[in-house]
Parts: C-alpha cells; structure tokens; sequence
C-alpha cells in the first residue's frame, strides 16, 4: 500500500477542479495541465502547480499522452487522474502510465480492453450470465449477415459501432428495406467517429429507460455496486438530466441490476471506479448497454445518495487500500437531481455559445451542490465540450428535489453568453417528468410541442412590466443622461458616471 | 427621459425620471403611471421594488445596444430580450426593411471557426442553401442565404475566427 503525494489531473473545467478538491482533502498536491486556451482557466488557478500542454486543439493539448507523463514524472507525481473524456477510457494510455512507473487512477488496461469494445463487453456479458438485448456479439461482416441477424430477432432494430460513443454510428432501422442504406450510413460515421467501421446489430427496445449502475472495485478483489442513476433524460443520446435513485426501481430490481453489474465487474478483474449502463423496458426487464470504464459526469448524484465521495475513494482504491465499505452498509438515503448546465442556446437550435461570462450569480442555500469551473470574466472556449457546470440538488423525497432545483435555478443567472438553464425550468415543470415517466425518447418528444400555457404566463406578463423598467434603468445608467440621485454621496452618480464612462 | 424599448417583440414606452428621494423613480409604462424603487447592486444587477414586489434584474451583456443589435434583462429565471430605439431610427428603420430588396448579408449567429466556405464569389445560390460552415464545440452550424441570388462577397476564409454578428458573406 502506498500513500500519493501528488497527483496529476489530465483534465480541464469542471472535473479538474472537482479531482483537485478532492486532493486538498486527502492532503495531496495537485499538478493541472492546460492548453493555452485555459491558462487563466479555474482549474489551474487552484492547483498547486501546473504545466502548459500545447495550443488549444484537444490533439494538440490534453490527448497527448506522452507529455503528460513527461510531465507528472519531472513534477514528481506518483498518479495520474484522467476526470472522464479525453484519455480517461484509453488503454494505451493506462499501459503508458504503468511502463513509467505513475499509478493511473482507473481500472488496468486489461479490463478497459476487455469492456471499451461495445462488442467485447457483450460477449463479456453472455460469460457474466447478465441479461443483454438480442443481436450479435461480433461486428458484422457482410450486408449479408447484418440482413440475417435482422432477420432472426425481427425488426426494429439498432445498428451501432464497436467503438462509438455519444450517438455516433447509430442508426434505428423500421424496415428490412431501410437496413442497406443505414448499415453503410453507420460504417462510414464509425470510421470516421473512430477509426474502426465495426458495427454490430441488437433489438431496439422501444420507449427503454437508461438507468445505471454505478460499481466500486477494490484491488483485493472485493465490488460493490452504489445504487442506481436513471438517465433517461436525453438530446441526441447526450444526458441532460441525471437522478438518484431511478422512480421506477425497487429495492429488488435495484439488486438484481447491482449484482449483475458487479459479476460483470468481477468476470473482467475490474479495479476501481465503474458504470454498468443498462436499457430497463416499461416490464422492467433490463438489458445490458455497455461498461464505461471511468467516473461518470454525474457521479455526484451517487454520491449524495449514498453519502461517499467517489473521488476519495477512486484515489484510496489506486493507493492500494481495501473498500471502507461493504455491500450491507450501502444504504440509499433521499434524492438528488442533476442538470447539465451547457454553453448552448435551446432557443435557437442548441447552438453552442462559447465567450465570455459577464455576469455570474449562483446559486447556494439548503441542499444545493454546484460542480462548476466557471467565473465571472472566464471566457469559455470554443473548443471543448460545453458544458460550464453541474447543478445539483439533494432532499428528502423527489418532489422536494424538483422544488429545491427549480428555486436554485431562479437564483442561477449566467449572462454574457447563453445557456440552456431554461430549458430545465421547463423539464421539471412539466407533468411527465414529475410523474417520473420519462424514457429516452421524452425529451425529444417535449420539445417538439409547442411551450403550453401555463399559470406562470399571467405573472410573466407583470415581469415583462418590470423586465421593460429595467432594461429603461439600464439604458438610462448608460447614456448617463439622468442622473438618478440627488444626494451628493449617493453611490448612483458615481455608478451613474462609471458606466457611462465604460459606455 | 423617454425610451422606445422593444422587449420580446413588443413595443413598449417607457417615460423615466427620478423621483425626490435617491433610487427612486417615476415612470410612465404605456401611459401607465409606476413608482419603482431601484437599486443598482454592482454594474449590471439591479434590485428593484415596484409596488412592494422586490426583483432582481441582471442585464445579460456589456456590449453596447445600438440598432440591430439586442440585449437582453434576465429576470425571474426569465430572460426578455430588448432592443433599444429613439423613436426617428425606429420609424426609419421600418421604412427600410419594407420591401427594400437589396443585398443581404449573412452574419455569424454564433462564435466559431470558419470550417467550410459552400458557396464562392460568383456563385448563385437558393433562397435557404448553405454558404459557410462554422464550428464551435464540436458542432457544425451551417450559415444559409436569405434570399436567391448570387453571393457578391465572401469575408471569410476556413480557419478563421468569426464572433456574433460579423459578416461572413453578402447575396445579391
């Protein structure tokens, strides 16, 4: 067993900076790495050192491996955390860590290569005896085969890459005559997306929830599984709203899933931190997905849950220490809801909206948690994912959390650039999603209906009164035209004239 | 002073003066008469009590708001878009956009990198086709013309930096 030091975080935004809070509790130095870009990023601001990678191009900068090694052994790091993304799932990278004598924070490179591949994991799943969705386990070779495959579990079916992630190289598939066409579509992505046109076949489960099990190895061969996630909540196969635990599962359910994902964990000499991602149909049959071999973005709803934190964990478990836990203690206690706060403008096709950060007030009070790496003046890059943080809220019983989220996102106001924040005040607002009937397709499904009419629009009439006063104030200040006080030490003139001036 | 803001597509007039005591002022929204007390907290948020409601507005953007460009007040987890006009550039505006049918420019609606140009100099495009492709945060946006015509003027090259609003192209 050993005791860290210092460690390097292989990440940027908010998951860096979540990994180095962590470290200040345990006491262990921090190394952050960073493109030029994010030099004045938040992440290297609270670390006790930091390197610079290169421009900002992730190739160019926070995918080169190598340097980053170079870097954590001239800094004396004795591990590397990857966060999630970037190198967190790549096996030559884990590899490369260990041939250099630097623990890497994660599951060894055997397991992530037994579970990266989608296939792999499926044929991992047939040997751990879990319940998976029909199709094959090995990429298919020919149209032929993909029209025999089809053929024997009827369709709808899916066509997806060995390799993909996010989305890419899926296809659904109605009808026989719609396969030719999709199979080649699915390749060319795969390829594309990631270098390898293996695609595989498997039943589409219509209308399927995504819930997930999150896993904790130790290096002595004990697992243990955390609850459930429901993240049913999705735009294009990218998760928008994250709980725990599931509305729909029950204390049996909850350890059927649990102890199929910790035989599959166990089936692989899995170590560390993991998600077993399942599809669970409205019987509350459930499915295999895939295996992400990494902490999850939304880890923290877990972790409020159950009570743990994660990352603590993740760097006790590396240090070689046996789990303080075991499966008995595990109890799920209350509910915590998780929204992606992303750069991104719902109003007008979801656009990104890199730029600066005018102004920033955020949220706090009873049982909020936000995980961001934003300031007021950052700039947010254009050259990463969009997300800008993770709110998150925690409470008694679900309805209570909704409540607590809801009253955090009025407090939330992020301006300069725009955000998706109001599209959760819609989600949570509406009867389905409060009604806990939610499935993968239900986001999409809400945003193709017209905004309904609500009680808020009468009180949003008299806030449009007050929104046009203001924006009058605002303007007023501006100009310096008025001069609003009358009292020689009033703090208005001096505004007054600074903003003018600024103008 | 007297202001025409447009907020969320709506014209409305708004008469301001202050009142005796700092802070407050006397406005007249629409003809309609409301004392508002205002509190300017730092640059940008406002605390403001208008008949015992309290409110904290925050104005979304620094840049400065002339014609044809657009702020916005958040307010109330809401956010009111506004356009600022004195009643002459209004009127004059109006009387532009109305049937004029000259060369139309497309702008960039989001920061990015120029990945693509579609569309050249001299080419005729569709109402709607495609001209230059930006990216930002791993997402493509395709930049279409707004009318038939043949693209007169491309201001850009791939792998340039583009922010809101600049122009990237003119049809004619």
């Amino acid at each position: 067993m050993t005791s860290f030091r210092k460690i390097l975080i292989a990440n940027r935004g908010e998951i860096a900076l979540r990994i180095e809070r962590a470290c200040r509790e345990l006491g262990i130095a921090t190394v952050a790495v960073y493109s030029e870009v994010d030099r004045a990023a938040l992440h290297v601001l609270e670390a006790d050192e930091a390197f610079l990678l290169g421009p900002a191009p992730a190739v160019e900068s926070y995918l080169r491996g190598e340097l980053i090694i170079d870097i954590a052994q001239r800094a004396g790091a004795d591990a590397i955390h990857p966060g999630y993304g970037f190198l967190s799932e790549n096996a030559g990278f884990a590899d490369a860590c260990e041939n250099a004598g630097i623990k890497f924070i994660g599951p060894t490179a055997a397991a992530m290569r037994a579970l990266g591949s989608k296939t792999r994991a499926r044929q991992a799943a047939d040997a751990a005896g879990m319940p998976r969705t029909p199709g094959s386990t090995q990429a298919l070779a020919s149209l032929a085969e993909a029209y025999a495959v089809a053929d024997a579990i009827r369709y709808p079916v899916m066509l997806k890459a060995a390799a993909g992630g996010g989305g890419k190289g899926m296809r659904a598939v109605n009808h026989r005559e719609d396969l030719k066409a999709a199979f080649e579509a699915a390749q060319s992505e795969a390829l594309r997306a990631f270098g390898s046109d293996e695609v595989y076949l498997e039943k589409l489960i219509e209308r399927p929830r995504h819930i997930e099990i999150q896993v904790l190895a130790d290096e002595n061969g004990k697992c243990i599984y955390l609850g459930e996630r429901e993240c049913s909540v999705q735009r294009r196969h990218q998760k928008v709203i994250e709980e725990a635990p599931s509305p729909v599962v029950g204390p049996d359910l909850r350890r059927r899933m649990g102890e199929a994902a910790v035989r599959l964990a166990q089936s692989q000499g899995y170590t560390n931190a993991g998600t077993v991602e399942f599809l669970v149909d409205d019987e509350q049959n459930f499915y295999f997905l895939e295996m992400n071999t990494r902490l999850q973005v939304e880890h923290p709803v877990t972790e409020l849950v159950t009570g743990l934190d994660l990352v603590h964990l993740q760097i006790r478990i590396a240090q070689g220490e046996p789990l303080p836990v075991s499966q008995p203690d595990i109890e799920l206690r209350g509910h915590a809801i998780e929204c992606r706060v992303y750069a991104e403008d719902p109003d007008n096709g979801f656009f990104p909206s890199p730029g600066r950060i005018t102004r920033l007030l955020q949220p706090g009070g009873p049982g909020i948690r936000e995980d961001g790496g934003i300031y007021e003046g950052w700039v947010v890059p254009m050259d990463y994912d969009p997300m800008l943080s993770k709110l998150i809220a925690y409470a008694p019983t679900r309805e209570q959390a909704i409540a607590r989220l809801l009253r955090a996102l009025d407090e939330y106001v992020i301006g300069g650039i725009r955000t998706n924040l109001g599209l959760f005040r819609r989600i949570l607002n509406d009867e389905g999603f409060r009604a806990g009937d939610i499935d993968t397709g239900y986001l999409d499904r809400l945003l193709a209906q017209p905004l309904p009419y609500t009680t808020d629009d009468n009180l949003d009439a008299g806030n449009e009164d007050v929104a046009a006063i203001a924006a009058a104030i605002f303007e007023t200040l501006r100009n310096g035209k008025t001069a609003p006080a009358q009292t020689t030490a009033s703090p208005w003139k001096s505004v007054a004239r600074k903003e003018g001036l600024r103008g | 002073m007297k202001l025409e803001i447009e907020i969320r597509d709506r014209l409305r007039t708004i008469d301001l003066e202050p009142a005796e005591s700092p802070g407050h002022y006397r406005a007249i929204l629409d003809g309609e008469p409301v004392e508002v007390e205002a509190n300017l907290l730092r640059p940008g948020v406002l605390s403001i009590v208008v008949a015992g409601r309290s409110y904290r507005a925050v104005r979304e953007n620094d840049a400065s708001v002339g014609n044809g460009s657009e702020t916005a007040v958040l307010l109330a987890g809401r956010r009111f878009p506004y356009r600022v006009e004195d009643s002459r550039s209004l009127k004059a505006r109006r009387a532009h956009s109305g049937g004029h049918d000259g060369p139309k420019v497309i702008k960039a609606s989001m920061p990015g990198r120029v990945v693509r140009v579609l569309a050249g100099r001299g080419e005729e495009v569709e109402a709607h086709q495609g001209v230059v492709v930006i990216e930002a945060m791993k997402m493509q946006n395709e930049l279409k013309s707004p009318k038939a015509g043949v693209v007169i003027e491309v201001r850009v090259l791939p792998g340039d930096t583009v922010s809101v609003g600049d122009v990237l192209a003119v049809v004619e």
